[in-house]
């Protein structure tokens, strides 16, 4: 080990020492705590999230300082509006140094557990009825498992679960729907939904108990038109009502 | 000494490149994984092709590199695929390691923002190290690149300290500010500690059914605890490598090293910090497909240790007598 350099420092290790510390300086401001990607309202009503407010409210409570659930989240709220919009202006003149350079900081991760977590399911309506091909890690429903089951595809599909990204579940529910239409030629319709289902606590799983599952994010498709190479979602309803627990 | 001149001395620092090197390869096994775990079964085609070359999206993708070269088409995409393969091969080698670091990171930041809905925290824990490994001189020992020079595989060459210390930062940076982030009551000591038993049922990130962990729920919640505090403390390594070093420059002129100083020297947190966190990384790659992050995690544990104190540890392992 030694510590180089003659007593008086060259224009060379000034510059080093500033770049160094711009390095520093813009590192530490890009990985400053932010709700990005969670500043989405509708959102915020998922029950995981209400839950949380819940929780707060109760442990303020019990330290003196009554607020409602609904007041945590609108000040959650509008300062998470406000620290979005200072750190935005902030960070501009950095954002280069992220985006070229691959010094991004976005370490949100897992900041709380999705207590109510959606499980993937795909259906094929044959002359027979609904069969299901494919639900998330069911060794025995694995149609494009080794596709869908990767873990980039699995944080596509954790974010498609929630509201705001229906354009691209769109996109991919279609791109199955072709591949479906390719890999079971006698299958008339292809159905794509989330099963949402509440995260049994240790004393439920001990008590055999489970939560009821509920749909969402459903899409079906004809799958006559894709291979004619006319394709068309069909509209909300038209195979009639999805009820809870319909398709296994 | 004023503070600035203090800064500027301290970066003028130097060391043999043995910790860098393997901060440098671990780091290309980590990139390598990221890149090649998609090339089976058409993942490339599902999640990074554009959709007039078989991908299901639309439009144009994030990543600028990708852009100027016209768009998320096979050609593009595969000709990343492969720049990142041979550029990863190279690093893991130790051959022209700054350029091919420069071409893995771009290689992969393009690949990974090709797709912004289909990344995970790997993609930046990956690009972060590639830039401090373009910054630094990390084939001056280990490498392909040290053979040739030298006719050996090792050397004794000075390197720059800082891009070492500048991925202990990065270390830093991630665990503190995600455990600043996890505000959940279900993380937060004083509730449930429920976060890890409820994390782990999560069917998106599980490797297979997780129930069982009701049986051990009281384990969950004390590693729950255990990793909340040991993110948010983790700031405590860098006071670590501060009062060595000022430990070590009053050595040099003959004084007494501060009071934290010596307790820093005598109480290394750094085995602590690693002794949580590789097992903890382990379990998390263990239990969860969570793509490459373990592996790029544990990968900067590397730069935790200076070069004599690797080499120390190495010939301690050398030394010992087998069994039997």
């Amino acid at each position: 080990m030694s510590e180089a350099g003659p007593q008086t420092l060259s224009w060379g290790a000034h510059l080093r020492g500033l770049l160094v510390g711009l390095h520093v300086l813009a590192v530490v401001l890009v990985a400053l705590p932010a709700p990005e990607g969670g500043m989405n309202r509708a959102s915020w009503a998922d029950p995981t999230v209400q839950a949380e407010f819940q929780a707060w409210a109760d442990r303020l409570g019990a330290l003196g300082l009554d607020l409602g659930p609904e007041e945590i989240e609108q000040q959650a709220w509008t300062l998470a509006q406000a620290w979005t919009k200072g750190r935005n202006v902030v960070l501009k003149p950095i954002r280069p140094y992220t985006r070229y350079l691959g010094t991004n900081q976005p370490w949100r991760m897992f900041v709380a557990p999705h207590t109510h977590p959606s499980r993937l399911h795909i259906e094929l309506r044959e002359a027979e009825g609904w069969r299901t091909i494919y639900i998330a890690r069911d060794p025995t429903l694995d149609w494009r498992a080794d596709q869908l089951g990767h873990d980039r595809a699995r944080s596509a599909l954790f974010r498609y679960a929630w509201p705001g990204y229906s354009r691209s579940w769109k996109q991919l529910s279609r791109w199955l729907a072709e591949r479906a239409a390719e890999d079971f030629p006698q299958a008339t319709h292809l159905r794509l939904r989330f099963a949402r289902q509440q995260s049994p606590s240790p004393e439920e799983v001990r008590a055999g108990f489970e939560h009821p599952r509920t749909w969402g994010q459903t899409r079906t498709y004809e799958l006559g038109p894709i291979r004619a190479g006319e394709l068309g979602p069909i509209r909300a309803g038209e195979l009639g009502p999805i009820r809870s627990g319909e398709g296994r | 000494m004023s503070l600035w001149q203090g800064w500027v001395r301290a970066l003028q620092r130097q060391e043999v490149g043995t910790s860098l090197a393997l901060f440098r390869m671990a780091v290309a096994l980590g990139s390598l994984w990221l890149v090649l775990s998609m090339l089976p079964h058409g993942r490339i085609t599902l999640l990074w092709l554009r959709r007039a070359d078989g991908g299901y999206r639309e439009g144009s993708s994030g990543s600028w590199l990708v852009e100027a070269l016209g768009g998320a088409s096979s050609t593009v995409v595969w000709g990343l695929v492969a720049v990142g393969i041979l550029a990863g091969l190279a690093l893991l080698l130790g051959l022209a390691s700054r350029l091919s670091a420069f071409l893995a990171l771009q290689s992969v930041l393009a690949l990974g923002w090709i797709n912004v809905h289909a990344g995970g925290s790997y993609d930046d824990l990956a690009t972060n190290a590639l830039w401090l490994l373009v910054l630094a001189d990390s084939g001056a020992t280990l490498s392909l690149s040290c053979r040739l020079r030298t006719g050996s595989w090792t050397s004794d060459r000075l390197v720059s300290s800082w891009p070492r210390w500048l991925a202990v930062l990065q270390l830093v940076l991630m665990y503190s500010t995600s455990g600043a982030q996890k505000i959940s009551h279900h993380w937060v000591p004083g509730g449930e500690a429920s976060a890890l038993y409820y994390i782990l049922q999560q069917p998106e990130w599980q490797r297979g059914d997780m129930r069982w962990l009701a049986e051990v729920y009281p384990l969950t919640q004390a590693v729950t605890t255990l990793t909340w505090l040991w993110e948010i403390s983790s700031p405590l390594l860098l006071l670590v490598f501060l009062a060595r070093w000022r430990g070590e420059r009053a050595s040099q002129q003959g004084a007494r090293a501060s009071r934290l100083g010596r307790l820093f020297q005598r109480y290394d947190l750094r085995l602590g910090f690693a002794a949580i966190g590789i097992p903890m990384h382990l379990g998390t790659l263990l239990l969860m497909d969570v793509g490459p992050f373990s592996a790029l995690s544990i990968a900067y544990y590397a730069a935790l240790f200076h070069p004599d104190e690797v080499r120390a540890l190495v010939t301690r392992v050398a030394r010992r007598p087998a069994p039997g």
